[in-house]
């Protein structure tokens, strides 16, 4: 029930997943705070850059946020950010169609890039030698976007819509939920967009948003690796610097109104497992109560002694998994979403009975200090874990700059550190509530009968 | 699997594995012991960050699952965490917690390893506790009847995918009854049969010291390390035994077409042939060979051609699964139903076209660029450094095989990518699996012989 981003290599989506959710939950310093040992610049254009050493392993992360995403998008025009990520590897006035990740590949580097509802990033993680190589290629797609071979490129995304969403039971469920949760934001749509907007999108389109939101104004460049940062600066300025601007963005101007009761979703269609998701409104990072409902997300699922594994997967046995997440870092408030995948047979009203429980005893009861202290671990844990990889170094930094200020992730763990056990229970009494809650549920139906075999064992002539 | 055989006392060898960039080399300094009781040590010591990796590999894999017990070696993988003599799995799985540490363990197609992450003032108590996992498992009947039924469910899960059982089809026709011929998952009905006294004569006959590998990497003193390590394991006692290698799969003259049939969007299609072991000389040719051909991402042949040429996939790829014993080759990809046809035509015509035509002298160089300047990305990560290491003792690669790789791979001539491609390349006697809706997709390929493999399941659903 992640895939509330999309990107463009299939191989690679599940590496980047792991690094957006790990780092959507960010924290502790092994260092005194990572952020002072940042160098930051912004150029003329008003291009943020911020550049930091890591002499760790011979290898450099160059990534390029755009504050882009499905939450600019407008109704009938769904999943052109998306679309335009593709296109930007389509040619450039001087670079041909695909010769970009050649180059890149050439140079002992890998590059991709993904979309979210917030915003669309390109990255390279490449041989500290070739750095400059990236920074090149990125400024040049900033500025020259010409893509070419629209209408294929087209095709490939409408495959990838068929592939993640259409044959996939649990996307497709994921996909209904969200767009019942949220009736006016643009949280309503999926990122990668409704298959018949997306057959109606033209070259036009891309080309014009392109021209408005992929400017060094609405932009972020980090740099984290094996090099020395002055020069990195030199370089990133010296590509940059020269482009202009299109025009301002507009605003995302839409607030999604309060929610005024339960609201049930079903979906009926082939799958092996039955699942559940349930969603509650709750704010972001903006609210001091993000950080008690983070660590409410780990209290209920972090780890094997957590409270909805430990009662769901161990002691009813009701479900394969069963997960609580929280995005902080969404740049306008989202959702809370617990979601579970039923063993065959079970029924979603007594797995959502017992998750009902599990929610009032958290109400109702603080939980000790030593779980608490648990779960406080846990993301000063992973936090230091986060850092082993400086491709995740580069997103948190970007994902807390286009936020405003990556020093705000100086806050983050004494943030989680404040929270109190009546914190957690306030929290789940205030947002956890039946009237803010979205409730979707999968049915499988319409399989194709199994015959008893099959072809098992059966010799190739 | 390479060993030195028993060594008594303390051998150590300190080695210096470089890896190279284009202008200056970056040691990665590796200690390697043997203990007493015949495992392996290697050692990495990382102080940048206060957080240590442990992987020990075990003769353990799914290769070793009996006739008729495919998935024990999973079960039996998975049963180890479930608590030890002394703690309940719920004990155990809170004091990991708390600790922010994980821990597991996972049985892949050769070999299962136990994985475990700390923080650096957590490792003694987590290696602790790791060793207890894997010296005194409690392996009790109801946490392991829970595991399976969870592995039931996961399996069934997993039937939602029409990749997967393209997939699982493919390797049970190509590998027949052969150690490779099932996922380490086993299948439904194979599972259902495993007894928690199939689990324990597993574990006691396969998690044996004299054939474990045990890789650290982090913020820890090798030193030490070794004595603990002598102490903490040393109820390991005595080797598996070795394993007769099967014969390379020969897949017979023609296309034999496999279909089943299911109410999805896409067709999923795997097809391929036998391939090599990893100890086969041949390896470092194939790599290159493959990189052009479809292993190269972007940079591919095949993705070039099905997906940015045509846009009828979203992704392409090839593979030559390389193990212990002779795996596949193997071209996955998804389509729209109705070109399917299309698709397998195109990649049919791509292993003929690399047959007939040498590469051009480009086409070689970026692929051995790629390889050989990527080659510190494999290494910029403890867990990666951990698999690398693993990796070098048991398929004997050398500690010197970083330093050594660049050499393989700058040695690829045309000539030896053309004649590794008339050798291991065999477009007119391959296993064509297609799981799609088939009316939509009716696949036609020349010279087929066709089976259905009925419209749920295909073999051993």
């Amino acid at each position: 029930m992640k895939l509330r981003f999309t990107n463009r290599a299939y191989a690679l989506a599940a590496a980047a997943c792991l690094a957006l959710w790990m780092v959507a939950l960010p924290a502790l310093c092994a260092r005194a705070a990572l952020s002072d040992a940042v160098r930051t610049a912004t150029l003329p254009n008003g291009l943020r850059v911020l550049v930091l050493e890591n002499h760790k392993a011979p290898v450099a992360a160059f990534v390029v946020f755009y504050k882009v995403g499905s939450r600019n998008e407008k109704f009938g025009a769904t999943g052109l950010s998306h679309l335009v990520e593709h296109l930007m590897f389509r040619g450039t006035k001087t670079v041909r169609p695909e010769e970009f990740s050649n180059i890149i590949q050439e140079n002992g580097g890998m590059d991709n890039a993904f979309t979210t509802e917030n915003y669309t990033a390109y990255f390279e993680v490449i041989n500290k030698n070739h750095l400059d190589v990236p920074i090149r290629l990125e400024a040049d797609r900033m500025a020259n976007f010409a893509p070419q071979g629209f209408d294929s490129e087209k095709a490939v995304v409408i495959e990838e819509r068929r592939l993640r969403t259409e044959d996939n039971p649990q996307d497709a469920l994921a996909e209904l939920a969200q767009a019942q949760a949220f009736v006016e934001h643009p949280y309503h749509w999926p990122v990668i967009g409704w298959m018949n907007d997306l057959e109606r999108l033209t070259l036009d389109d891309a080309l014009r948003y392109h021209e408005v939101y992929y400017s060094p104004q609405n932009a972020v460049v980090v740099a984290v690796g094996d090099f020395n940062a002055d020069e990195v600066m030199r370089q990133i300025g010296e590509s940059f610097s020269p482009i202009k601007n299109g025009p301002k963005p507009p605003p995302v101007s839409e607030v999604e109104p309060a929610q005024k009761g339960e609201r049930r979703v079903e979906l009926r269609r082939p799958a092996e497992l039955p699942a559940v998701a349930l969603g509650f409104h709750a704010p972001n990072y903006r609210a001091a109560d993000s950080f008690a409902l983070d660590v409410t997300a780990e209290i209920l699922s972090d780890g094997k002694s957590s409270r909805l594994y430990k009662k769901l997967v161990v002691d009813r046995r009701m479900v394969v998994n069963v997960d609580a997440e929280y995005d902080r870092l969404s740049f306008d408030p989202n959702l809370l979403w617990i979601t579970a995948q039923l063993r065959p047979h079970v029924k979603p009203e007594n797995t959502l009975g017992v998750l009902e429980g599990e929610i009032a005893a958290l109400r109702d009861r603080a939980p000790s200090a030593e779980e608490l202290q648990k779960a406080k671990n846990l993301v000063q844990a992973s936090f230091v874990y986060g850092q082993d990889s400086i491709f995740r170094e580069a997103m948190l930094l970007g994902q807390y700059e286009m936020l405003g200020d990556y020093r705000m992730l100086d806050q983050y763990l004494p943030g989680i550190d404040r929270v109190s056990a009546a914190d957690v229970s306030r929290v789940v009494a205030e947002y956890m509530t039946q009237p803010q809650r979205t409730l979707a549920v999968l049915i499988p139906a319409g399989m194709l009968p199994h015959p008893a075999g099959g072809a098992s064992g059966a010799v190739v002539h | 699997m390479s060993r030195t055989g028993r060594r008594i006392g303390l051998l150590l060898a300190a080695v210096a594995l470089l890896a190279y960039g284009a202008r200056q080399c970056w040691a990665l300094e590796i200690k390697r012991t043997v203990l007493d009781n015949g495992a392996v040590l290697l050692v990495s010591e990382q102080h940048q960050l206060p957080m240590v990796t442990i992987s020990i590999a075990f003769d353990a894999g799914a290769r070793r699952d009996p006739a008729e017990k495919a998935g024990l070696a999973n079960l039996t993988a998975a049963s180890l965490s479930e608590g030890t003599r002394q703690l309940s799995a719920e004990q155990l799985n809170r004091k990991i917690d708390f600790m922010g540490s994980s821990l597991g363990v996972d049985a892949g197609r050769d070999y299962a390893s136990a994985n475990c992450v700390s923080l650096a003032r957590y490792f003694h108590e987590t290696l602790g506790l790791l060793a207890s996992v894997l010296t005194e498992p409690a392996l009790r009947d109801d946490d392991i009847m829970r595991k399976k039924a969870e592995h039931i469910a996961a399996l069934r899960s997993a039937e939602e995918e029409p990749g997967y059982v393209a997939r699982r089809t493919f390797t049970e026709l190509l590998f027949d009854h052969q150690p490779y011929g099932h996922l380490p998952s086993g299948d439904i009905d194979s599972v259902e049969k495993l007894t928690p006294a199939d689990v324990r004569a597993f574990y006691h006959a396969h998690y044996r010291a004299g054939s474990a590998v045990i890789a650290v990497v982090g913020d820890v003193e090798a030193g030490q390390l070794h004595a603990e390590l002598e102490h903490d394991l040393a109820k390991l006692k005595g080797a598996v035994p070795p394993q007769p290698e099967p014969e390379t799969p020969q897949v017979p003259a023609g296309a034999h077409l496999t279909t089943i049939d299911r109410n999805v969007t896409q067709a999923n299609i795997a097809l391929g042939f036998g391939g090599i072991a990893r100890s086969n000389p041949d390896f470092y040719r194939l790599q290159v060979m493959n990189y052009i051909l479809g292993g190269g991402g972007f940079a591919s042949r095949l993705v070039k051609v099905v997906r940015s040429k045509q846009g009828l996939a979203y992704s392409v790829a090839s593979t030559f699964s390389a193990g212990k014993f002779p795996g596949s080759f193997e071209v996955v990809l998804q389509t729209k139903n109705s070109s399917a046809n299309e698709a397998v035509k195109l990649v049919l015509e791509q292993l003929r076209e690399i047959q007939a035509q040498p590469v051009s002298q480009a086409d070689l160089e970026s692929a051995k660029k790629f390889l050989i300047g990527s080659f510190p990305l494999k290494l910029d990560r403890q867990s990666a450094i951990a698999s690398f290491l693993i990796q070098v003792e048991l398929y004997g690669l050398g500690l010197d095989y970083a330093e050594k790789y660049p050499k393989l791979i700058d040695a690829v001539t045309v000539s030896d990518v053309q004649g590794a491609a008339q050798r291991y390349l065999h477009p007119d006697s391959y296993i064509l699996v297609a799981v799609a809706n088939q009316k939509e997709a009716a696949l036609h390929v020349p010279g087929q012989t066709a089976r259905d493999a009925g419209r749920g399941g295909g073999a051993k659903r």
